[in-house]
């Protein structure tokens, strides 16, 4: 069509930003309505976008990484802090089914996550402090705030479980030699929180390793743990593909580091009832 | 391979990666920092000249990678594309104090692989030796549209020259690019 917007290279020039006025909105009305000269502006944000490899190449400080992977734990921390507090009413109403020390590991999986996210927040600040006082910014001071509020809560929380006056009341099992137990809350949207105890301690060169096992297909590595001088272990919020249907959950021992595939000994095994 | 990339992942196609990443898997986004962390920080200072400056966009893009992954759309453009225009997006809205324009990467999917690092310097070889061909009156106002998002007239301004001048400089620059890079 001879009306297309001439020469080729202004739909270069208009993806570079360079055009305006008159020669702007001549083209941007016609580029509306014309599908093959769409086209052309697409192949040009193509070619222009190549532009950004003539940059002379500098490298970043290592300091940036550093930064952005302390800014990104923490904020990990303070969702799963969100998550599991927030999981614990609904797991609660269900306590009728749980095993005799279920609320007590509720409480120990609540508390963890608390002091964990505590812990994280107050590593997060100490680096937020070291990185205002490098940039002289004032930016972060919001999300600092939002830190602050969050860190301040659970602090309270920590503050009840850990106060003196404070009953605390430790359930065990009934049974001479109590036996490993593990129990798994799984939201296939929210994640996976799982407490385990009384399991033997392992040598260094083994490891207990979580197992997803899906209405479909292989069983699908939730993380490994070790366990505490008492037996206990946990995998809080492992990261695993969202909305998996779970059929049943078991723990094996593996190699130090772990396996793709279970490939030992089953020490728990639970259907999804 | 850049140094520091963990060997796991440096073989990991960006789609593995970017999903590991909505997964909330922090070693997937280092992996994908070590892959186009330099490019992403070159562009932005290229465009600032400001260390501080250019750190602050780096990290704040990946910040975003980390915040959105999970509605990274392969289909839309690929990430690399997205990195560097978003790079340069950003720094120029801050150049020029303007306000964030969002990143539109639709349609440079296919042609910008930037995923292997051989493909990669590949494409660097032939943009750096495109531009170097040119003549140096149009090398710089390319320059000062691209890496300074001016437009024709103020293209004009800044060098003195005149604006027909200006557009005939820029208009032969890209059609000699055109001919190299053709995607």
């Amino acid at each position: 069509m001879s009306d297309h917007p001439q020469p080729a290279e202004i739909f270069d020039e208009y993806a570079l930003g360079a055009l305006e006025g008159e020669e702007l909105r001549a083209l941007e009305q016609h580029v509306k309505d014309c599908p093959e000269c769409q086209g052309e502006v697409q192949k040009a944000r193509a070619r222009v976008a190549l532009l950004a490899l003539s940059a002379p190449r500098t490298a970043p400080s290592s300091a940036v990484k550093e930064r952005l992977m302390s800014r990104v734990a923490a904020e990990r921390a303070g969702s799963a802090q969100d998550r599991s507090r927030a999981s614990a009413p609904a797991a609660a109403q269900k306590r009728g089914s749980f095993w005799n020390w279920g609320i007590a590991a509720l409480a120990a999986i609540v508390a963890l996550a608390i002091a964990t996210g505590v812990l994280a927040l107050r590593n997060h600040h100490l680096h937020t402090r070291i990185q205002s006082l490098e940039s002289q910014q004032t930016q972060q001071a919001a999300h600092e705030e939002r830190q602050a509020a969050k860190m301040a809560r659970a602090e309270a929380i920590l503050d009840v479980l850990t106060s003196p006056n404070t009953l605390k009341v430790s359930l065990i099992s009934a049974q001479a030699h109590p036996v490993p137990q593990g129990k798994a809350f799984y939201n296939p949207a929210k994640g996976l929180v799982f407490y385990a105890a009384n399991l033997p301690h392992l040598p260094s060169s083994q490891t207990y390793q979580l197992w997803l096992v899906p209405e479909q297909g292989n069983p699908v590595s939730a993380g490994i743990f070790a366990t505490d001088s008492r037996g206990n272990g946990e995998v809080l919020l492992p990261p695993l593909p969202p909305g998996i249907a779970a059929k049943a959950f078991a723990v094996t021992v593996e190699p130090a580091g772990g396996k793709p595939q279970p490939t030992g000994a089953k020490v728990l095994i639970g259907a999804v009832s | 391979m850049s140094p520091g990339l963990h060997n796991e992942d440096a073989g990991a196609t960006d789609l593995d990666l970017i999903r590991r990443v909505a997964q909330g898997d922090e070693l997937a986004l280092a992996g994908l920092y070590d892959r186009y962390g330099a490019l992403v920080y070159s562009v932005a200072y290229r465009v600032l000249n400001d260390v501080g400056a250019a750190e602050e966009i780096l990290q704040d893009i990946f910040y975003q990678l980390w915040r959105t992954a999970s509605n990274y759309d392969a289909s839309r453009g690929k990430l690399g594309a997205w990195l560097l225009v978003s790079a340069r997006n950003r720094a120029i809205d801050r150049l020029r104090r303007r306000q964030p324009v969002e990143t539109t990467t639709e349609g440079i999917a296919a042609s910008l692989d930037l995923e292997s690092s051989v493909a990669r310097d590949e494409l660097m070889a032939k943009v750096k030796s495109a531009c170097d061909g040119l003549p140096l009156p149009q090398r710089e106002t390319l320059e000062l549209a691209y890496f300074g998002g001016m437009t024709h007239s103020e293209i004009a301004q800044r060098t003195g020259e005149p604006l027909g001048t200006v557009k005939t400089r820029l208009r032969s620059a890209l059609q000699a690019l055109r001919q190299v890079l053709n995607p």
